[in-house]
């Protein structure tokens, strides 16, 4: 069976230092048998802002029609999501934020009217992943975004257990992760942990 | 003097309990003999960042919108009230993608290093976060404090407090909290008289 990986490039920065990150677990997991992949660079996406309006905790579903209409249902089909951004400013660039609010929809569905995000059988058969990259070289440089990220995760029935995070500061210029000592080998590294344990999990 | 007031509000929701929060603090403000102005996000034609670093080389934002010309309002304010609520444990889009522009002046500080406060300055000017959350959580504002600490930070302004009001769900609208309104007004014109004194004292010197 086919493992589903949608992930999403969160940088206004085409080809920076959290996309290539993100290119380098991409390129691992496509390495791996059965496994399809999607990428989705959030810029080119067409995803407005949540307007807060909480229509969705009544309607199910969404007012505004953009990008969201698309992504929505490959949200719910993925078995693994990744995320990835840049830190701007001591937490997540506001591309991502706007991507996040927007699974308000999903929270809706999950807390308020009590319905299924995804299908029974499907529960706790998902994993995310959570890359970022920033310039400052503070080791508290991500603990801003950790929240957020949670939030657009346990939304979408990913459990707090099955979120794996790579987040490597002190790169600033494009292309500077291409000089860290570790980045690539625990971005291959954990791509393959995730294929195998998603597999596993879809197995059993 | 007139002491300077600038609200900006970062909710996409139009007199909802963030907005409603900030209007107490500025009446407050406007009470003690602040010159008060507000400011609606959503109402603004303004982009996210790009992360392209231009203003890395020349101070300048290559985005031409409505942005640069809030943060010369900003710049020429004694007190900034910054208020959003909380979407998913942050700030809202809206604001962050304004304080993400920030990023020439921060540019010009650090890098191109012709910006600079003086301590004096960062001390007469105060920055205040304005805040609601539906969760109830005590930690549920804490991942804001961060971006709003680096854009006080970038605009020259100390920090000086954050009104905040969780619970909101419980408490059915900020209108039903039993304190904040009160307190946030009251807010309002302790800070004028400090700024006031501040800026009494350093004339004085």
């Amino acid at each position: 069976m086919a493992i589903k990986v949608l992930a999403f490039a969160g940088s206004p920065r085409r080809h920076g230092n959290s996309e290539t990150l993100l290119d380098w677990v991409l390129d691992a997991m496509e390495k791996e048998p059965d496994v399809t992949l999607e990428k989705v660079v959030i810029v080119d996406a067409d995803v407005n802002p949540c307007r807060g309006c909480n229509a969705c905790e009544k309607l199910n579903m969404c007012i505004q029609r953009d990008g969201m209409d698309i992504l929505h249902d490959k949200i719910i089909d993925a078995d693994v999501i990744v995320l990835s951004s840049p830190i701007y400013c001591m937490g997540i660039c506001s591309q991502v934020k706007a991507l996040i609010d927007r699974f308000q929809v999903f929270r809706s569905r999950k807390y308020v009217l009590k319905l299924p995000v995804v299908p029974p059988e499907r529960r706790g058969k998902r994993f995310g992943i959570f890359l970022s990259t920033a310039g400052q070289n503070w080791d508290h440089v991500f603990d801003a975004a950790v929240p957020s990220v949670k939030c657009f995760f346990h939304v979408i029935d990913v459990k707090d257990r099955d979120i794996r995070y790579l987040m490597v500061n002190g790169v600033d210029e494009k292309g500077a992760i291409q000089n860290h000592p570790t980045a690539r080998t625990d971005a291959e590294r954990l791509a393959r942990e995730v294929i195998t344990d998603i597999r596993a999990r879809l197995a059993a | 003097m007139t002491i300077r007031v600038l609200g900006i509000s970062g909710s996409p929701h139009r007199h909802g309990n963030t907005e409603t929060l900030l209007d107490a603090f500025l009446d407050g403000a406007e009470r003690a003999g602040g010159s008060v102005e507000k400011v609606i996000l959503k109402d603004l034609d303004y982009l996210p960042c790009r992360g392209c670093n231009a203003c890395h080389k020349d101070g300048q934002c290559i985005l031409k919108d409505d942005a640069p010309p809030l943060f010369d309002q900003v710049l020429a304010v004694n007190c900034l009230a910054v208020s959003s609520p909380i979407y998913s444990m942050g700030i809202t889009a809206e604001l962050k993608g304004l304080i993400d522009r920030a990023q020439y002046l921060w540019a010009r500080k650090f890098i191109l290093k012709n910006l600079y406060f003086t301590d004096e300055h960062i001390k007469q000017h105060k920055g205040i976060f304005i805040s609601t959350a539906g969760l109830s959580w005590d930690n549920v504002f804490d991942a804001a404090f961060p971006a709003i600490t680096a854009f006080f930070n970038t605009m020259g302004f100390e920090y000086y407090d954050n009104i905040i009001a969780n619970d909101m769900d419980r408490y059915q609208g900020i209108r039903g909290h039993p304190t904040a309104l009160a307190d946030a007004q009251a807010k309002g014109q302790e800070v004028i008289r400090v700024v006031e004194d501040l800026t009494v004292k350093a004339a004085q010197k």
